[in-house]
């Protein structure tokens, strides 16, 4: 039984090596290689693009348009809001947006062809902020949507917020906002195309090899039959990698040329041309009784998504739904809107709002506590969903809630950091707490995953997945699932995944979803692949209705005969037959109401706890997280190592999310400006896993890569406010806020003397 | 302009490299040796570390010509045949890679990081790893990596 155990993640060894090759390493000798030529104006009408020069300069092979474009111009995961132009036609939305694209013999060449491409731009008035869109007579980013500069409004409305917050004992009310998050992801996006029997191949960095196949096709204006995907090996994504990046380069390139074509982002280039963490606004009046119990939350969210829509309306309603926290609350009333900019564009990054909004629903349990003269860890035990409870959006809970579990687990170590708290002259210190749930999967929409087990004649095990794996350790959860199921060690299973060509759909890795929902289409096909081997044992052993069972890799008879699968797998190749078992599994869920926003978005909830503690130094403003527990309820850790990877890494990007990270276009577009958490920065971590089963997921397991990084900023925002005497509302919490806040303070110390 | 240098114990001599060119481009373009990657091109995320004569370097900003007449370690001449090195085995033993792509970088810094200090602290592997960034792990499994792989360059067995 593998599951539930450390193993070692596949591919570990080559990684290690050195020998593993990402999209990015994929250059061959004689390939073509890709440069984009990109706006520095936005928005801008295109008035000319001239290549002549570019063309001139030797090894220059090709630069295309606009013109050059198939298919359909306007791409994007969300059908509804598909309007992401990889080559501007005619219009430049947001700067940076690539207007030609150069091919050459060389990178050079690329380089100095796009160089040499002389574009004449006419600058246009643009709209940089969520304020500025909405005003009236704003400059329209999307002509074309419906809404004008308004992507999507969702509401949650469930009792009467405004009467409950009258009648309620305590009121608080305040404005919070983050930063725009650049993902990072250490692997820059890159790839490689070509042609084959009229196909074109495209192997590339991705997190949803099948999306891409769909939207290269309509690109190209070929049917999906003839773009075949394969997912290179993959250095991290975080929900960077959602997006399609170079694929439509290379796929375009490799159409019309011919030729291997090849293109990897610089940094900068990934900054600039793929998406950001939203920055949101958020509004939020919450209210309680005197006995501590949640009255109600009005939350008002506003976001710019920028100047493509990518994952906006996921973020959108992501915020909206999980506005609450994981708390009892009757009465509520959020509305969460977004907006175009022109911006360079937002979109998915893990978690998808939830992040920002656990900064506004945490901050405001702090704030009730301390309105009501309550310890605010005891405030999140007392009002944490429970089984039985009911979400903002009238979802019923069943089974598998873990939150008072990862309170209890965590409570010790807070009281205990609490009671270890000193200020001195040089430093003062503070210890926050941060609670989240997370839905897993899409939210209020189907979101299947498919996948298929064979046993072949030779006694081997093929899992082919869809699934991408980016470096989170899906791969390995998945043959942990199938050998649990099928009895088998994990070395008996070969893996095949992420090819268009050899798997189907298992949707995009995102939304926490592979362990619980790919895991489960594993499981299907385990049943499934079971079914056809005890109907191949009993044909072989001439008895119908006998009963077989597949048990420790054997199929083993009522009559106490076995039967080797692999024996039944030849016996079935003789009819030109395979055994070979499909699974599907979609979440049960139920579509929002558009006006109210009730219904039962996800099947099933990730809950987690954390605290961190945190040192600031007065003279030099610096905030030094020193440890951070916390406590992750994942249903069943299908892999505790992967598992306590996953929270550790997302621990430290929170860390950035708290403390360092903002990027502003044009000013952070690299790692010299842009500061994501080194080895020094990270604190100590405690990992601790909290197992409360969810009874539709594989083994009991739910899922972590998100949640991982949610409670995170909450907890070390609130550890910050302690340790100031004062409520950091603003992420991140520069050096410049820390300052403010120390100077305000000691302003107030003065005063008081 | 001509360049010999020593790389992984065997000596590579290359023709026409570029005055401007730098050492990764060099290990990648023309050597094939892909495990050095490049992730920001400044200097900055430490995917591009190698050691030259013993010691760690971003190898996107070290010019190719520093490299003539010298010792350039990769992480391809690290493991003899199928004996991973120990700091590898470290990095494999502890779940310290997840995706995978500064891992290399983080096992050279170590190297040279145990060659000064063969019982490093856990600051000082902090300290020592500051450039080398990583956005998977939180650096948590890495620290008990390079604790792990220092113990058996010592010789010593499993750590508990």
């Amino acid at each position: 039984m593998s599951l539930g155990q450390s193993l070692i993640r596949l591919g570990t060894e080559a990684k290690v090596r050195g020998e593993t090759r990402y999209g990015f390493d994929m250059p061959q000798a004689g390939d073509l290689h890709l440069a984009c030529v990109r706006a520095e104006q936005a928005p801008a009408k295109i008035v000319s693009i001239n290549p002549a020069q570019a063309l001139a300069i030797p090894g220059v092979v090709r630069v295309f348009t606009a013109a050059d474009v198939p298919g359909e111009h306007r791409l994007g995961i969300i059908a509804v809001s598909r309007d992401q132009e990889f080559i501007a036609p005619g219009l430049v939305r947001q700067p940076g947006q690539c207007v030609a694209l150069v091919a050459a013999e060389t990178p050079e060449a690329a380089r100095a062809g796009a160089r040499a491409v002389v574009v004449v731009l006419e600058q246009q008035p643009g709209v940089w902020s969520y304020d500025e869109a909405m005003a009236p007579d704003a400059p329209l980013v999307q002509p074309d949507n419906p809404g004008g500069n308004l992507l999507r409004e969702n509401k949650i409305r469930r009792g009467d917020a405004d009467a409950a917050l009258k009648d309620s004992a305590v009121v608080v009310e305040a404005t919070y906002t983050t930063g725009r998050i650049a993902h990072c992801a250490l692997e820059l996006e890159g790839g490689r195309a070509w042609l084959e029997g009229g196909r074109v191949m495209v192997t590339a960095c991705t997190q949803n090899p099948h999306y891409d196949q769909a939207d290269l096709a309509r690109f190209l204006g070929v049917g999906e039959d003839r773009v075949r995907v394969i997912q290179a090996e993959t250095g991290g994504g975080f929900g960077g990698k959602l997006d399609l990046s170079v694929q439509p380069f290379l796929a375009l390139a490799a159409w019309h040329l011919k030729r291997p074509v090849c293109l990897r982002y610089t940094r900068e280039e990934s900054f600039l041309a793929t998406a950001k963490r939203h920055d949101l606004r958020m509004h939020f009046i919450s209210g309680a009784d005197e006995q501590g119990n949640i009255t109600a939350l009005r939350a008002r969210i506003d976001g710019d998504t920028g100047a493509f829509a990518s994952y906006g309306l996921a973020v959108n309603m992501r915020a909206a739904v999980h506005a609450t926290g994981p708390y009892r609350t009757p009465h509520v009333d959020v509305v969460a809107r977004m907006a175009y900019s022109n911006n360079t564009f937002n979109g998915a990054m893990r978690g998808f709002g939830c992040p920002q909004v656990a900064l506004a629903h945490e901050a405001q349990m702090n704030a009730l506590a301390a309105a009501l003269g309550m310890d605010p860890f005891d405030l999140r035990k007392q009002n944490a969903l429970r089984h039985g409870d009911h979400t903002a959006t009238g979802q019923l809970l069943g089974a598998g809630v873990g939150l008072s579990a990862c309170l209890e687990r965590i409570e010790p170590i807070y009281r205990k950091w609490q009671s270890e708290r000193r200020h001195a002259d040089e430093y003062r210190e503070g210890v926050g707490v941060g609670v989240m749930f997370y839905g897993i999967g899409n939210t209020g929409a189907s979101n299947p995953s498919t996948a298929q087990l064979e046993w072949r004649p030779d006694g081997r095990v093929t899992l082919f997945t869809g699934a991408a794996d980016i470096g989170q350790g899906s791969d390995t959860a998945l043959m942990q699932i199938a050998a649990s199921r099928l009895g088998l060690p994990m070395e008996r299973i070969d893996l095949c995944r992420g090819d268009t060509d050899r798997t189907t759909n298992a949707g995009a890795t995102s939304a926490s979803r592979q362990t619980y929902i790919s895991g489960n289409a594993v499981m299907g096909a385990a049943a499934n692949l079971e079914m056809q081997l005890v109907q191949g044992a009993r044909e072989m052993l001439n008895q119908r209705h006998l009963e077989v069972e597949l048990k420790d890799g054997m199929l083993v008879a009522a009559d106490g005969r076995a039967v080797e699968p692999a024996e039944v797998a030849r016996h079935l190749a003789k009819a030109g037959g395979r055994a070979r078992g499909e699974g599907r599994f979609d979440p049960n869920f139920t579509a929002l109401d558009p006006e109210t926003g009730q219904g039962r978005p996800y099947a099933t909830y990730a809950y987690a706890a954390q605290c961190a503690r945190v040192r600031v130094d007065t003279a030099s403003a610096m905030v030094k997280v020193t440890d951070v527990a916390a406590a992750h309820d994942v249903g069943r850790a299908v892999n505790p190592r992967s598992v306590q990877g996953q929270i550790c890494g997302g621990v430290v990007m929170g860390v950035g999310m708290a403390l360092m990270e903002h990027y502003q276009q044009g000013r952070t577009d690299n790692l010299q400006a842009y500061h994501i958490p080194t080895a020094a920065d990270a604190p100590d971590i405690t990992p601790l896993i909290v197992e409360e089963p969810e009874p539709s997921g594989p083994y009991g397991a739910k899922g972590v890569g998100e949640p991982a990084l949610i409670p995170t900023a909450p907890a070390i925002a609130g550890a910050v406010s302690q340790a100031l005497g004062r409520p950091m509302r603003h992420l991140p919490i520069s050096l410049e806020r820390v300052m403010e806040a120390l100077t305000a303070a000691e302003g107030e110390t003065t005063r008081e003397d | 302009m001509p360049l010999e240098f020593t790389l992984n114990g065997q000596k590579v001599s290359l023709e026409d490299v570029p005055g401007e060119a730098t050492l990764l481009e060099v290990l990648r373009q023309r050597l094939g040796m892909l495990g050095a990657k490049e992730g920001c091109g400044v200097g900055e995320c430490g995917a591009c570390t190698v050691l030259l004569d013993g010691k760690a370097v971003n190898g996107c900003l070290t010019a190719a010509w520093q490299a003539a007449g010298r010792q350039i370690a990769t992480v391809e001449g690290l493991a003899q045949g199928d004996e991973l090195h120990p700091m590898q085995r470290g990095f494999v033993e502890t779940g310290a890679v997840q995706c995978g792509f500064c891992t290399p970088g983080m096992i050279l810094t170590s190297l040279d990081l145990v060659e000064q200090e063969p019982v490093p602290g856990d600051q000082q592997i902090r300290r020592a790893l500051a450039g080398n960034l990583c956005r998977c792990t939180g650096y948590h499994d890495v620290v008990r990596a390079v604790r792990r792989g220092a113990k058996y360059m010592r010789g010593e067995g499993e750590e508990q």
